[in-house]
């Protein structure tokens, strides 16, 4: 028998920024993989903490407004090495928060730009309107054709649709994306990046950035899947991942969007 | 004769009749109504009647700790309540109106509010506050109340405001409740667990405060009871828990949900077992007791009353149904969920019923389940239906804990999720109901349908 695959997770500042449910995410890489067999080595990284470049899957969750700001300081600390994994073809999803801090600077409400890792080519303005939404995407026609390549279900009746991402945003920043970022969507419901531009999200090479909790990977486990593959891919070359029962999944994400339909 | 705030009392009092007349129990709108004629009712009422208030705030017990604080007072004295737990400055109103004549003679002095820790601020503004209750700052709803630091920072607000000769009575175990008395004149009165003996199950923690809230540097804990509510002192500054005048030296969960505490009051020693179970009602309970010292009542007579308390509507609240018992458990964020789970989980096979809603009253995202540690109740279930609008989120995050979902078992009606889950049960079975706010109201109206419950019983 083949030795079992392994799965290197690192979780960027799980003390920190795990306010707003996003730890569903982890969970649901972590069930996923233990059904197929794969091996989750989980390393939670915060304040202070040596980031290496060798993990193939980083994680990094929404936080308040304090926590982010202590986190900021520390994460220059980091840059080096998350671009580097990044570069090298690790898989890396960011949401809210994360997502601010990995683009390139935070306009405050004061005007003051405050200088981001620059990971995504985008950048956010403080804004007085909150985005307090379940958030409905269409995802990107790039996107969506590598998912359809990896994602399978054993149950008896497919998805309806494997186009949308289904989450709930809860964020006052506006993002901007600049030239030649494609972002990880098309808003159909909500506000996404700044409730403008109908664009949500940013995707460089194997990284995420969104504005998607709720968790957004248990009830979209199409997506789940993608990060899963794309991550072990790095260590194992193209791999099909084995087709799990995904039917509640499908439920939960459909009756998520059937609610604001 | 002040002409608006007469125009606004009859329009609260006719609402109210109309409501009523039409067999409802809406407590807001009357209130609501007489606001928009006369913005400044409760503050024209209050100060007309000479009113002292005595005002309970925090995210999790403000209704418990209210009735047990009522129960107390309510052998004493008359008393003004919002006790249906209409807790905005609109329900206040409503209250005030009820107990108002037309010309706005109230019928007594002493009034007793439960607040919204969001309406906590305007709510202050009109009214004397004689003794202010502070219980615990949890995150709960964020996309209706923000960041916990938002919510404090308006209680900075309230604290600096009271009187000198007020009382305010704080959790000294929670950080961020601890932090107000630096901002007030007023006396003050601290309560705190004093015993690290806790026999419950432990359950992954969800702190919702990490750091200092004067200095930013991190919090030191030496012991962690629940949530972020512990024994702690700031790494870099001088900010730390203060020693409580009320406390709770020894604790003990019993099977049948009472508990038994041994409770330290300005040093003197009282034995108390009340019908409450949980950590958080050993909370409410010193919470009430350490405002019964601000209100200069005889502690050993306040005792007395919280051994016969019973259990507010769906807080902890046991309904027997043909042989069956019933437990009802509101849940609302993670901190309280944690803390039902935790009682719980001390039981085998365990039939549940969950019922999660999105409505605005309960918050309209529903990620917190994700924050919430259910795996604490994995190889302990036996059934489990699931209903609410976000019943499928409900279900997923339990088979993510590895508990075992039955499809069919989740509902998408009501009723029908009450119905098949008593059906499930034989005789002196126990069924754990854990609604959001408006599955709450929900399984009240069911209850109320079917002869089981009277609205006198909330």
């Amino acid at each position: 028998m083949a030795k079992p695959m392994t799965l290197n997770i690192c979780h960027l500042y799980p003390d920190l920024m795990d306010t707003y449910g996003d730890r569903g995410n982890i969970l649901t890489i972590q069930y996923r993989c233990k059904q197929r067999g794969i091996k989750v080595i989980y390393s939670p990284l915060t304040i202070n903490d040596k980031l290496l470049a060798n993990y193939d899957l980083y994680f990094f969750g929404g936080g308040q407004d304090q926590a982010q700001c202590i986190v900021e300081h520390d994460l220059a600390k980091k840059s080096a090495a998350l671009r580097q994994a990044v570069d090298r073809g690790a898989v890396l999803l960011s949401i809210c928060g994360g997502y601010q801090l990995l683009q390139k600077y935070f306009v405050t409400t004061e005007g003051k730009e405050i200088p981001g890792i620059g990971l995504f080519n985008a950048f956010t303005e403080a804004s007085e309107t909150r985005m307090m939404n379940n958030l409905l995407i269409e995802i990107n026609p790039k996107l969506l054709s590598n998912i359809q390549k990896t994602y399978q279900s054993t149950m008896n009746h497919e998805p309806r649709t494997m186009n949308h991402l289904i989450g709930f945003e809860n964020h006052s920043g506006k993002t901007y994306l600049e030239e030649g970022t494609m972002p990880m969507g098309k808003v159909l419901k909500g506000s996404g990046n700044n409730g403008q531009d109908k664009t949500e999200g940013a995707v460089y090479k194997n990284a995420f950035g969104c504005y998607l909790h709720g968790s957004l990977l248990p009830k979209n486990p199409h997506f789940a899947d993608l990060l899963i593959s794309k991550a072990l891919e790095k260590n194992y070359g193209k791999i099909k991942l084995k087709p799990l029962d995904d039917s509640i999944e499908w439920q939960a994400h459909n009756s998520a969007i059937s609610i604001i339909r | 004769m002040d002409f608006k705030l007469f125009l606004a009392i009859l329009v609260g009092k006719l609402t109210s009749f109309l409501i009523k007349l039409k067999g409802g129990g809406a407590t807001a709108a009357p209130g609501l109504y007489a606001l928009y004629i006369d913005p400044n009712l409760v503050k024209k009422l209050a100060k007309k009647n000479g009113l002292n208030s005595i005002v309970i705030s925090g995210t999790n017990g403000k209704t418990t700790t209210a009735r047990l604080v009522s129960d107390i007072l309510g052998t004493k004295y008359k008393i003004i309540h919002n006790r249906a737990g209409s807790n905005l400055l609109r329900g206040v109103a409503s209250t005030l109106i009820t107990n108002s004549s037309l010309s706005g003679a109230l019928c007594c002095r002493l009034a007793l509010w439960e607040a919204d820790e969001a309406a906590l601020l305007p709510i202050s503004k009109q009214l004397q506050i004689n003794t202010l209750v502070l219980l615990n700052l949890f995150r709960d709803q964020l996309d209706r109340y923000g960041e916990i630091d938002t919510t404090r920072k308006k209680w900075q607000e309230v604290v600096k405001n009271l009187k000198s000769d007020a009382s305010l009575i704080l959790n000294t175990d929670d950080p961020s409740v601890n932090y107000l008395s630096k901002f007030t004149k007023s006396k003050k009165i601290f309560f705190g667990l004093e015993t690290t003996k806790i026999d419950l199950p432990k359950v992954e923690n969800v702190a919702d405060v990490k750091f200092c809230p004067n200095c930013q540097a991190k919090l030191k804990y030496e012991d962690l009871y629940s949530a972020h509510l512990g024994t702690y002192k700031c790494s870099r500054c001088s900010f730390k828990r203060e020693n409580p005048q009320v406390s709770i030296t020894s604790i003990t969960f019993n099977k049948n949900y009472s508990t038994n505490i041994k409770i330290s009051i300005n040093k003197e020693s009282l034995s108390v077992n009340y019908q409450l179970p949980g950590l958080f009602n050993a909370y409410n309970v010193m919470a009430a007791l350490a405002s019964t010292i601000a209100l200069g009542i005889n502690v050993k007579s306040a005792a007395k009353d919280i051994c016969k308390f019973t259990p507010v509507f769906g807080r902890y609240q046991n309904i027997m149904l043909d042989g069956k018992n019933l437990l009802l458990f509101l849940i609302k964020n993670p901190a309280g969920a944690n803390e039902v789970i935790r009682t719980i989980a001390a039981k085998e096979k365990i039939n549940l019923l969950l019922i999660l809603n999105d409505n605005t009253a309960d918050g309209r995202d529903v990620s917190w389940i994700w924050d919430t540690n259910w795996e604490a109740l994995a190889g302990k279930t036996s059934n489990i239906d699931i209903a609410g609008t976000r019943a499928w989120d409900m279900a997923l995050r339990l088979k993510y804990a590895n508990i075992k979902i039955v499809q069919k078992n989740v509902h998408k009606d009501l009723n029908t999720a009450i119905i098949q889950a008593i059906g499930k049960l034989a005789k002196d079975d126990t069924l754990y109901i854990l609604p959001t706010y408006t599955a709450l109201i929900g399984l009240q109206a069911y209850l109320k349908n079917k002869g089981i419950i009277s609205w006198q019983s909330q």
